[in-house]
């Protein structure tokens, strides 16, 4: 456990003469008036915690509901041009929900609900009882939440950023983008980017030094192991945006030239370094759903992944191919024909380990007992809508068709199949297969298939038509098309743009099932799920549900992948594999050897502290440096106190004075 | 229908199987049907001339070879969902196969060789387009907030200077053009679908792209790259003219405007000198002195130039080719070409929409020209400002670009 331990004075283990006492460099005391939060129970247990499960809930509803805000932008976009001329939305207000609704989805909803995922299941899929460094955990959490916070403010401070996600210079420069939209945008990404960065590189070492006994990195559930190629990702692609905002901003601030063409800067620089990261960036959003997939399908198969070596090393292979890849976002740009073909060849060749997941997930069904739940039919949707995008995918890797295709709604129809189809679909998996693990209850499973239906059907219809309006001639970005260019008969531009509106609100009833069976199954059920509703394989499902504190009483050592389905199904005297026992006599005797001493660590407001400094310091370089000179005075305060806290609680802090970290030491 | 009452447990597999295959079939013959019943003027499927021509020949197998690739999916996880579904009579628990890596290297290995196949190809497209001949006409491209201007630097008018145009570029047909592609202020891309693919105009940077129309006819194109506020707007046309027809263009561009005779234009001259000259150039134009009147819009707007308005009647477009200048009955007329060579007729004139633009341009097109917000751009506009014109003044003004053909 990289835990740090609670120093316990311990007569029994004399300091050795010449060695500094323990106590000198852990301090034992808290700075600060308050005293250190400690609450099991109410607001405080939530607003103060480290634990990687509550914070992974946390950093999950927020995102889910950044999806509501985006999604509902998306409407406003969809009905804008359900046909031609449309009249709901100026230029300006479109330019601005195209920009926040892509902002939001990607930044906001898919990369930290991922983290959250990965924070609530890394840990449990690995033996841990919480990540490497838990208050930089908690940390990471209010980063994302002030920054998405700090994004939306702009939308009452005069209008907020509408130069497109990619936000090209130099139509983002002050010049062309006056209003604080813009800046706001930026500074706001900088804090979701700190949010990235700390959790990355948390999770990496969670990872690396905190398995279970036995579980070799070839024996980490796939989750687990994509998880961590989308951490490395996150370590090397985040900088990269940072730098990239950061030169905006001082031009944006201070009047710098970075991508001033008028001062002999290239403004093609920007595009370089905004998808050197962005690049990366799309795998990292579709990866964690590709480790989702592969724990899913095997569940409802009844059979072990196949191939799990290629799907892992396919997984680490497009880690390393996504970052050579990022200029195909460039091929209209004017890079020259030799960079062009370059790029070019790199694309398709990273479609080789794409293309070898699709195989072997199929393969893992080919030969299985299928159990259409509603999990196993949104990653089947996964499947079957990945293998779409990824092979329009390959039409824009043949880079003179894609200088048809790029800027038009063939590529909105691309990355919607990629990140809808595949990303979000992997994700509504996900929460219906883990949600009685979460939450102890099973989501509505009719319910389910509603959501499930209408979503594929929304989803196709939404984008499906997209790829001929692109193809036709639709370009992105327009708030407007005329009558004069949707062509004659029947299937006209327009016929195909009210298909799509017409998809976007069937999409949207369908995660308006996904919010009724939440709510219906938080309030109104009082039905508990069984410990192991699915059969399930893998490490996670080893534990209660929803799981302790402190996740497993004692620690099982792994001897195998899918440790959980070998400890209940043994081949008989005859062969046959039958179920040797359940998954309760597992947990039982599990609880029976628990360990004798599990030591947490303890809450704390300092990361909050740290955290709530950042948007300050922000705010006031739009505003006024006074405001930053308060934030700036937070961060450090916070920073001292959060440097100087003990990783323990202080015993006079606990009220009754045996607090957690005792009671859980008193376990079995 | 008659077969009903055979037995029903033996047929029961077929209609199933035969729905599952319908999905993808379906979802092809609407792809099919939608690709051919429309006539969208942006098509980029419908190529009409050797660069875009060249682009589909490539793509084309390539999205067949896609629909295979994906029709294969889709019947192997068709076939999955009916033949190994979770059925009552299988209680047994499946074979718990790890993987057969043979297998596995070999679907590794048959994508990558059919990727290298079209990477081939790819690579010797990318070059052969790239290619620009030397005995080209070359016309320069200047994208800027929100309209294209076209100049023709071997083609001199009667000033001296290039013939400059904006929003139509006009090319004779079935000669190759070569296009030297720039910006004065943001990116914008240069896109015209049935001729070839998009080149961004980058500030600061020229970029090259050939194209050919193989017919006299007008290609319809549109500002790819997000420009900002009125991006949706910036339109352009390519107009391809027979030798015949592109010599009499060519003719009529180099002339300078002539002085108007009527009255009621001469006033719109004059309003025209004093309002609109110093940003828009009119080549002919002359002050009281008898000096030409040269615009100088960099006083006032950001990409420091405005549309040359010396021949602004033998266009059909207007305010960045997003108005049609041109009543619909003129634009539909298959003598279409006339207009470019002669100027519009009278009665062609879209007078109405003209009007309207004259009165209140940030109205009828979003641009960035309110003067309560020029800060950020020293009181420069992106766009055409709100000049505040009575009607008298838009009538004679009117009258006045009645004369510039």
């Amino acid at each position: 456990m990289a835990i740090v331990e609670q120093p316990t004075p311990s007569p029994s283990l004399p300091v050795p003469a010449g060695e500094a006492a323990p106590l000198a460099v852990t301090p034992t005391t808290t700075l600060g008036v308050f005293k250190r939060p400690v609450e099991a129970t109410g607001w405080r247990s939530w607003v103060f915690t480290v634990d990687h499960k509550k914070l992974g809930i946390m950093y999950s509803v927020t995102a889910f509901v950044f999806f509501l805000v985006g999604g509902i932008e998306a409407l406003f976009i969809r009905l804008q041009l359900a046909q031609p001329d449309g009249t709901l939305l100026s230029a300006d207000m479109y330019n601005q929900l195209f920009t926040m609704h892509a902002t939001t989805m990607i930044f906001l909803f898919v990369m930290p609900i991922t983290t959250g995922l990965a924070n609530y299941f890394v840990p449990l899929q690995i033996g841990a009882r919480d990540v490497a460094f838990p208050r930089l955990n908690a940390f990471g959490y209010w980063c994302f939440l002030a920054g998405g916070l700090f994004l939306y403010i702009s939308a009452f401070t005069g209008g907020m950023a509408d130069g497109g996600w990619f936000m090209y210079s130099p139509n983002s420069g002050p010049m062309f983008s006056p209003g604080h939209g813009v800046d706001f945008w930026v500074l706001a990404l900088q804090m979701t980017g700190i949010a990235s960065l700390t959790s990355s590189i948390n999770l990496i070492v969670t990872v690396l030094n905190m398995r279970a006994p036995g579980m070799s990195l070839m024996k980490m559930p796939v989750f687990t192991w994509m998880s961590l190629v989308t951490q490395f990702l996150l370590v090397f692609a985040i900088p990269v945006i940072t730098v990239a905002l950061f030169l905006l901003s001082f031009q944006r601030l201070f009047g710098a030239t970075f991508f001033d063409p008028n001062f002999g800067a290239d403004p093609l620089l920007w595009q370089h370094l905004f998808w050197i990261f962005g690049h990366p960036e799309v795998y990292i959003l579709i990866l964690p759903s590709f480790g989702l997939v592969s724990e899913i399908l095997p569940v409802f198969s009844r059979k072990p992944l196949f191939g799990y070596p290629f799907v892992v090393f396919s997984g680490a292979a497009i880690g390393f191919v996504g970052w050579g890849v990022w200029a195909h976002h460039m091929f209209a740009s004017g890079l020259g024909p030799a960079s062009v073909a370059a790029f070019s060849l790199t694309t398709m060749f990273i479609a080789v380990p794409t293309g070898v997941k699709i195989v072997n997930w199929i393969m893992t069904m080919w030969g299985g007992k299928l159990w259409f739940t509603t999990a196993m039919l949104f990653a089947m949707g996964l499947v079957v809508q990945f293998t779409i995008g990824g092979l329009s995918g390959v039409t824009h890797a043949v880079a003179p068709a894609d200088t048809q295709q790029t800027d038009t709604y063939y590529i909105v129809a691309h990355f919607h199949y990629v990140l809808f189809g595949g990303a979000v679909f992997g994700l509504f998996g996900a929460f219906y297969y883990w949600w009685p693990k979460v939450f102890g209850k099973q989501l509505n499973e009719p319910l389910g298939k509603w959501n499930f239906w209408l979503m594929v059907i929304g989803m196709n219809l939404t984008f499906g038509p997209m790829h001929i309006l692109g193809l036709q001639g639709q370009p992105r970005r327009m708030y407007l098309y005329d009558e004069n260019m949707v062509g004659s008969g029947f299937f006209t531009l327009s016929f195909w743009n009210f298909m799509a509106t017409l998809g976007a609100l069937i999409l949207a009833v369908g995660v308006l099932c996904f919010v009724v069976n939440v709510v219906r199954t938080s309030w109104f059920s009082k039905v508990r799920a069984p410990l192991d509703p699915w059969d399930a394989r893998s490490y996670e499902w080893m534990t209660s549900s929803p799981p302790k504190e402190h996740n497993f009483d004692s620690i099982p050592a792994v001897h195998s992948l899918d440790e959980f389905f070998h400890r209940k199904y043994q081949e008989d005297e005859h062969g046959q594999l039958t179920k040797m026992a359940t998954a309760e006599e597992i947990l039982d005797d599990l609880e029976t050897h628990a360990d004798e001493h599990i030591h947490m660590p303890d809450m704390s407001y300092w990361p909050l502290v740290v955290a709530a400094g950042l948007p300050l310091i922000a705010l006031g370089l739009i505003y006024s440096y006074v405001i930053s000179g308060v934030g700036a005075v937070l961060v450090l305060l916070g920073a001292y106190g959060w440097a100087q806290e003990p990783a323990s609680a202080d015993p006079e802090d606990l009220e009754p004075p045996s607090g957690p970290s005792q009671e859980l030491a008193t376990v079995g | 229908m008659a077969r009903a009452g055979a037995d029903h447990a033996q047929h029961r597999a077929h209609p199933r199987r035969r729905r599952w295959l319908a999905v993808p079939a379906l979802a092809a013959l609407t792809v099919a049907l939608g690709g051919c019943a429309s006539d969208a003027p942006q098509d980029s499927l419908n190529p009409q001339g050797p660069q875009a021509r060249t682009i589909d020949d490539l793509i084309m197998p390539i999205f067949a070879v896609a629909g295979v690739v994906l029709l294969i999916v889709v019947v192997a996880i068709g076939y999955c969902v009916f033949r190994f579904r979770d059925r009552p009579d299988r209680d047994e628990m499946p074979e718990q196969t790890h993987g057969k890596p043979a297998l596995e290297i070999g679907l590794t290995i048959a994508p990558a060789v059919l990727l290298a196949v079209i990477g081939v190809f790819t690579v010797k497209t990318i070059f052969d387009l790239d290619e620009q001949p030397n005995d080209a006409l070359q016309i320069d491209v200047v994208g800027q907030q929100w309209w294209w201007e076209f100049t023709y630097p071997a083609l001199a008018t009667e000033t001296g200077g290039p013939i400059v145009t904006s929003g139509e570029m006009v090319i004779p047909a079935g000669e190759p053009i070569a296009l030297r592609l720039t910006s004065r202020d943001v990116i914008h891309s240069f896109w015209i679908p049935p001729l070839n693919g998009k080149r961004d105009t980058v500030p600061g940077r020229v970029h090259t792209l050939t194209m050919e129309a193989d017919e006299p006819g007008e290609y319809w194109g549109q500002c790819a790259e997000f420009c900002g506020l009125s991006h949706a707007n910036m339109r352009m046309r390519v107009v391809a003219l027979s030798a015949e027809d592109w010599d009499r263009w060519v003719a009529n561009q180099q002339r300078l405007a002539a002085e108007p005779t009527d009255e009621q234009a001469l006033a719109g001259m004059e309003q025209f000198t004093g309002l609109c000259a110093s940003c828009h150039q009119v080549n002919g134009l002359v002050d009281a002195e008898g000096e030409p009147v040269i615009a100088d819009a960099a006083t006032q707007v950001v990409a420091g130039v405005a549309p040359d308005l010396t021949h602004l009647m033998s266009r059909t477009t207007f305010a960045g080719g997003t108005f049609d200048l041109k009543v619909p009955e003129c634009t539909n007329d298959p003598e279409y070409t006339a207009e470019y060579v002669t100027g519009t007729a009278d009665n062609c004139l879209n007078e109405a929409e003209l009007e309207e633009w004259l009165r209140n341009p940030p109205a009828k097109k979003p641009m960035f020209s309110d003067p309560e917000n020029l800060e950020s751009t020293d009181g420069l506009y992106r766009g055409m400002p709100n000049l505040g014109l009575s009607e008298d003044q838009i009538d004679q003004l009117v009258a006045y670009l009645r004369t510039l053909k």
